[in-house]
């Protein structure tokens, strides 16, 4: 608990406040000797908790208590106290008693230094020798005046926040019907406790040490978050591993010979065309080696020249590349490569024999068609369109190529040059394609 | 470069010499080779293999060292040799033996960028390499080969091996990223790797992705190991079609010399015969015959006819030439990693199927793989004594990596059946079996993966949360740490564990904060004092003072600091996750308007609905919508591809729902643990932010509306902090219930269910010792609102409208009699309207009051 005084303490300062007959002044310094200063300001709040409940202490113990709560901070100036509200309060308060309230006020006076020989007399002594006549009783307003200092006075206005409420509360335990105020239930010394009587100084050490700074406020219910059910295969369920052993590398050593001979001719491929034995031999390698298409040397770079001399080679590397996260990079090369011959045959061919992409297809008969609309020798012009013409119906009929992707285009080359026999016969081809 | 350029053949001198060195040996070696003369190099290598073969790994090192000797510094014999070592030695020290590997690949690839240089300078010289004599330009060809975009190395150079061998010892070491970062490359450039590698990386690539519950990645190689390796699924489990016999046919013979490659052979010359006049010339050339052109292309046609004849994935596929593996095996070992997959997509349908046919492939060979699945399987499906049944007909195995993998399931098994006593005991037996693994000599890589430890203490932690035991299910998880620690449910796992510890009580200082109210008595008789003490004993400042360092012992401190770090960490991960995710396939969270809007765009986008073989399940955040069987419902059969990108889209749909959950979960933690703290403005963040979630689901909005409004409340805001607390507010100002019966079905689904116990009906919550459900249960719907309730009622005391909050409160006490919080709230409130007597009946009326004796006496201070 946050700054209460335990069981202990509260008995200190009970007795503190029982020694009706020795000076204030002792008893002030041994309330500051006793207590350290962390303890006081709940000691002095349990101290003005209980003085509000104005039957729980003797008029003694109550004048204690009030020099206790005033002389605590009597080092600061009196507005700074926590407690000058409840002391202006009580010096003003009509149904208390004149000698406790013209206690209060002097205590208030004794700040401006005064009265220095007040805390040398007990508070018994200060009973027995209050003479009423001798007091006046200054107004609230003039003492609140005098005292609150605007800055201060609404934060200590009460201890508690407005919306807290003391924790403790009386819950006299006696028979039914009898008046709890009746002295019969006060403990005498001596006697046997009986049924509804109570021994007050436990009561008053017990509340010095239960009074909760805090007090009681309303309370928040906070929910705990639910626990995360256990989710779909959280809880992990074991198989043994597959044991994956460690590989032997047998390329150690291995006999490359006919690698480089394929190498070798691949390269003369792109040079020049080879005689049909030479064909054959890369073909015959590359079809016993699957993997040797990736080592044969051949580029993209190099590929328009393989084209160029040797279509059929370049088909079949194709075909096995086909798989090769590279076959896009070839594409490209042959769609940009000039149109010829040779390219146009190696399109049609990789179109038997693959499933080429469509955008490819498309983007390379776009090309077919722009190099014929931009050859200015009409006589190239010509066998030039007549070769795409042919190549065109070649994939139409066997369905390579979906007609309704190029059929704008096409039909508008046909157009472009339907004075030549071939075109005429594509688009005618068209039409019936489109009925 | 000739020492390595095997084309060029060693001098004769050499060659003798090599011959009498090689002669011992060849007395026991196989009969040569019909290449007749082979270079002594090959000839020791061959010697090398057949030791190897054998597992005479010390007669092969001795070869390999011969050989290290003519070829200095090798990097493939230097690989060999590392890996002959092993087979001898056993692998005490990866470490090293990765080193070597390293070295070696770092080597072939020196080797390879150096001779990648040399052509560069051969290529600025000009042609005279390609025009000089024949050796030479081999040389420059070959070197040619790598200057290329994605540098393809020539055989000589080829990494893949040396690659693949450290991806494998990272496997067994459990580092699966670094073993994925190695085949990732490898998979992705996977056509020229020669055929026994591939095959060998495409599977490993797919058990580390099966570790990693990467279902994308594995779907990818599962569905390319059936293209590329010819094994194609029967549809029923039961046809074997027609690539697997090809299969056969292809392992039994030798590779490359098939069918296909003959008709492929026989389809070039043809066209060579036919093009070669016509075709040859270009188009500039005078002689250009249409005919010929025509018909040429209709020759074409034909042979496509026929090339077409040979399926399309025939040119895809590979034979797998490791004889290690028969086609049967082959297949088989292809149906359990793909009931693999399914099982972690969750399409037990069609996993269902799959074991079926592999237990029918399985039939009279090992069968214990399959049976494990099933038992798996069966334990997805909620048929715990089937799952049971399954693992005993295994028998109980008496190696111990086994014997802590089959004790390990069990324990999985009876937790959900709730059995926790029984759980508790198998889980910790598996870890002392799994303990004694590694004491093994020599030390096997296969026996440090079978180690599976780390696993099993995640699962004991996991079970010890749920048995309420929050110190050793952190202990567990602690272990459980070097394989979990990147993944965000682990983190949120040990947050709960510091909870549960709070909740409990367990911190190192301080009471557990109970549901009493402690009464003290202060004396008796007309002076009998009650004071109510509402401020928990162990006083916050204690918990913040707690730090979350390691204790003395290595062991985490539980605390509520920790628990704000692991949600931090949880967040972070999955926050992480998302945004790597977010390109790939979520659909853009503009569409924050509604659940129906987005539930349209997540189907729409990944339209799994029109996917045969998997079943539409709803993919809105709804709780619990999962057939409690697991099983999908309306199951068309597809291909088997099909099957795949179903399960998969499932799969995400699935994951994509959970990890909102969490999402909701870490968050609604946070804000209850900054409240715990005393740090509202993170809480009020924490739960605005629950609130700014697409989906969610009830309870959590609910808890985010709570914290929310508490946090408000503490910084001030009373008047914010109502809206919060009355958007549940109906017209009649009576407040409607939060969430429903149903948003609580998913706490309630890890009770039992077990359809063979109870025909399929759910037990409830009094079947079990009040221990067991305490840590399941979350607040009903009633008690939701009768928080709503109390709070409004705390709120508006707050404000001094007594009134109002006597009349809210006591609608909560009537709900909850038992709430603490709120006979506290009525209580005040008496109090404040000067009603003692009410406000000391509603104490002594309430259940949980304690009574406590103020005991401190006069004469024991004096």
């Amino acid at each position: 608990m946050i700054g209460i005084a335990n069981g202990e303490d509260s008995y200190k300062l009970l007795k503190l406040l029982q020694q009706d007959s020795r000076p204030l002044r002792e008893i002030l310094a041994d309330f500051d000797s006793a207590f350290p200063r962390s303890l006081r300001f709940p000691l002095c709040t349990s101290l003005y908790l209980i003085l509000e409940d104005k039957i729980m202490l003797s008029t003694t113990e109550r004048l204690v208590a009030f020099s206790i709560l005033h002389q605590t901070y009597a080092s600061h100036s009196l507005s700074a106290n926590p407690f000058i509200r409840f002391l202006v309060n009580a010096a003003c308060d009509d149904g208390a008693e004149k000698f406790e309230r013209a206690f209060v006020v002097q205590l208030l006076e004794s700040s401006s230094g005064i009265a220095k020989e007040f805390f040398n007399q007990s508070a018994s002594d200060y009973v027995k020798g209050f003479d009423p006549l001798m007091h006046t009783f200054p107004a609230l307003d003039q003492l609140q005046q005098q005292y609150f200092d605007g800055a201060h006075s609404e934060s200590y206005n009460c201890l508690f926040k407005d919306t807290k409420v003391n924790n403790v509360m009386p819950d006299p335990d006696v028979p039914s019907g009898c008046d709890k105020n009746s002295p019969e239930f006060d403990l005498l010394p001596g006697t046997k406790p009986k049924l509804g009587s109570g021994d007050r100084d436990e009561t008053i050490a017990g509340l010095l040490s239960n009074i909760s700074l805090e007090g009681l406020g309303p309370q928040w219910i906070r929910p705990r978050p639910p626990r995360l059910p256990i989710q779909d295969g959280e809880l992990v369920w074991l198989i043994p591993d597959n044991n994956h052993e460690l590989l032997w590398d047998y390329g150690m050593c291995a006999d490359t010979s006919r690698g480089a001979a394929v190498r070798d001719l691949i390269a003369k491929a792109a040079k020049g065309p080879l005689v049909p034995a030479q064909q054959e031999k890369v073909m015959m390698e590359l079809a016993n080696d699957p993997k040797l298409v990736y080592h044969c040397g051949l580029t993209p770079m190099k590929l328009p020249d393989l084209v160029e001399n040797n279509p059929l080679i370049a088909v079949e590397v194709l075909t096995k590349l086909i798989n090769s996260p590279e076959i896009t990079e070839y594409f490209t090369v042959l769609v940009t490569m000039e149109m010829s011959l040779h390219s146009m045959e190696v399109v049609n061919r990789l179109t038997q024999a693959v499933k080429l992409p469509s955008e490819f297809l498309r983007l390379y008969i776009s090309n077919c068609i722009t190099s014929c609309e931009n050859i200015k020798d009409k006589y190239m012009q010509n066998r030039l369109v007549r070769l795409v013409c042919v190549f065109l119906q070649s994939l139409i009929r066997n369905n390579h190529i979906d007609v309704k992707e190029i059929l704008i285009e096409v039909q508008a080359f046909c157009i472009n040059f339907s004075r030549i026999r071939e075109a005429a016969g594509l688009f005618r081809l068209l039409k019936t394609m489109e009925g | 470069m000739e020492s390595r350029d095997l084309s060029t053949a060693p001098s004769p001198a050499a060659a003798a010499a090599a011959a009498a060195a090689a002669a011992p040996a060849a007395a026991t070696a196989p009969p040569a080779e019909d290449e007749g003369v082979m270079s002594v190099t090959a000839a020791l290598a061959k010697e090398a293999l057949f030791r190897f073969q054998a597992r005479k790994c010390g007669e092969c090192l001795e070869f390999l060292h011969q050989l290290l000797q003519k070829k200095d510094d090798d990097p493939k014999v230097l690989h060999n040799i590392a890996v002959a070592e092993y087979f001898r030695d056993g692998c005490s020290d990866p470490r090293r033996f990765l080193e070597v590997l390293d070295n070696v690949k770092r080597k072939s690839e020196e080797l390879a960028r150096a001779s990648l240089e040399q052509v560069e300078v051969v290529g600025n010289v000009g042609n005279k390499a390609i025009l000089g004599p024949k050796g030479s330009s081999t040389v420059a060809q070959q070197m040619n080969s790598l200057n290329n975009a994605s540098i393809l190395y020539t055989d000589e150079f080829d990494s893949s091996v040396a690659s693949f061998n450290i991806a494998v010892i990272w496997f067994h070491l459990r580092e699966y990223g670094k073993a994925l970062s190695i085949l990732e490359p490898l998979y992705n450039n996977i056509e020229p790797i020669d055929e026994t590698v591939a095959l060998h990386i495409c599977l490993l690539l797919l058990d580390v992705a099966l570790a990693c519950r990467d279902a994308a990645k594995s779907a990818d190689v599962l569905n390319y190991l059936e293209k590329a390796f010819g094994v194609s699924q029967g549809e029923n489990g039961s046809s074997v079609q027609q690539q697997s016999a090809n299969l056969v046919g292809k392992l039994s013979s030798v590779p490359n010399s098939s069918l296909i490659s003959d008709a492929s052979n026989q389809e070039s010359s043809v066209s060579i015969n036919a093009s070669e006049k016509p075709l040859s010339r270009t188009l500039s050339e005078e002689t250009l015959d249409y005919e010929t052109m025509l018909s040429t292309l209709d020759i074409g046609e034909q042979d496509a006819v026929r090339a077409m004849g040979i399926p399309s994935l025939v040119d895809l596929s590979r034979s797998p030439i490791d004889k290690t593996i028969t086609a049967v095996d082959f297949k088989l070992k292809l149906q359990l990693y793909k009931v693999r997959f399914l099982l972690l997509t969750g399409n037990l349908k069609a996993a269902k199927r799959e074991v079926k046919g592999a237990m029918n492939v399985a039939r009279g060979r090992d069968s214990s793989m399959a049976l494990l699945l099933k038992s798996q399987l069966e334990y997805a499906r909620g048929n715990y004594r089937k799952a049971i049944k399954l693992l005993m007909a295994l028998g109980v195995p008496t190696e111990a990596g086994i014997s802590s993998m089959f004790l390990n399931n069990l324990g999985c098994v009876y937790h959900q059946l709730v059995k926790y006593p029984s759980a508790t005991v198998f889980f910790s037996k598996a870890l002392c079996s799994s303990s004694s693994i590694r004491k093994e000599k020599p030390l096997k890589l296969s026996s440090i993966s079978q180690d599976k430890s780390l696993f099993i203490a995640y699962n004991c932690g996991i079970h010890y949360l749920a048995c309420g035991k929050p110190i050793l299910a952190a202990r567990c998880l602690q272990k459980a740490l070097l394989v979990f620690y990147n993944q965000p449910l682990f983190w949120f796992r040990l947050a709960e564990c510091c909870l549960m510890a709070l909740e409990k009580g367990l911190f190192k200082t301080g009471d557990a904060p109970d549901e009493t109210i402690k009464l003290y008595v202060i004396s008796k008789g007309k002076w009998r004092h009650l004071a109510v003490r509402d401020v928990p004993e162990n006083g916050l400042t204690h918990l913040i003072e707690n730090d979350c360092s390691l204790g003395s012992d290595g062991q985490l401190n539980l605390s509520l600091k920790l628990a704000r770090l692991c949600l931090l960490n949880a967040l972070h991960i999955l926050n992480e996750s998302e945004s790597s995710q977010a390109h790939s396939s979520l659909p853009p969270d503009g569409s924050l308007d509604g659940t129906e809007s987005t539930e349209e765009t997540i189907s729409g986008n990944s339209n799994h609905r029109t996917l045969p073989g998997v079943d539409a399940k709803p993919s809105n955040a709804g709780l619990g919508q999962l057939n409690a069987n697991g099983d999908v419902k309306d199951q068309k059969t597809g291909t088997s591809q099909e099957i795949t990108s179903g399960s998969l889209s499932m799969y995400e749909d699935n994951r994509r729902r959970q990890l909102r959950l969490m999402k909701q979960a870490i968050l609604a933690n946070q804000a209850y643990v900054e409240l715990e703290l005393e740090n509202p403005m993170e809480a009020l963040s924490c739960a605005l932010s629950i609130l700014q979630l697409p989906d969610c689901s009830r309870i959590y909005t609910f808890l985010a509306h709570v914290y929310a409004a508490e946090a408000l409340c503490l910084l001030n805001r009373t008047k914010d902090a109502a809206e919060h607390l009355s958007v549940y507010m109906s017209e009649a100002n009576q407040i409607e219930l939060p969430y429903g019966e149903e948003d609580l079905e998913q706490w309630r689904m890890e009770r039992i269910f077990d359809p063979e116990d109870t025909n399929g009906g759910i037990l409830t919550a009094n079947n079990f010792s009040s221990e067991e459900t305490q840590v399941l249960m979350f607040l009903k719907p009633e008690e939701a609102r009768a928080t709503l309730y109390a709070n409004l009622a705390a709120r508006s005391a707050l404000q001094g409208e007594l009134q109002t909050a006597q009349q809210l409160v006591a609608q909560a006490l009537a709900v909850v009699p038992a709430s603490r919080e709120a006979t506290l709230t009525a209580v005040y409130v008496h109090l404040m309207l000067g009603n003692s007597q009410e406000a000391l009946s509603k104490l002594k009326q309430f259940n949980h009051v304690r009574f406590l004796p103020f005991t401190c006496t006069l004469d024991k201070s004096s």
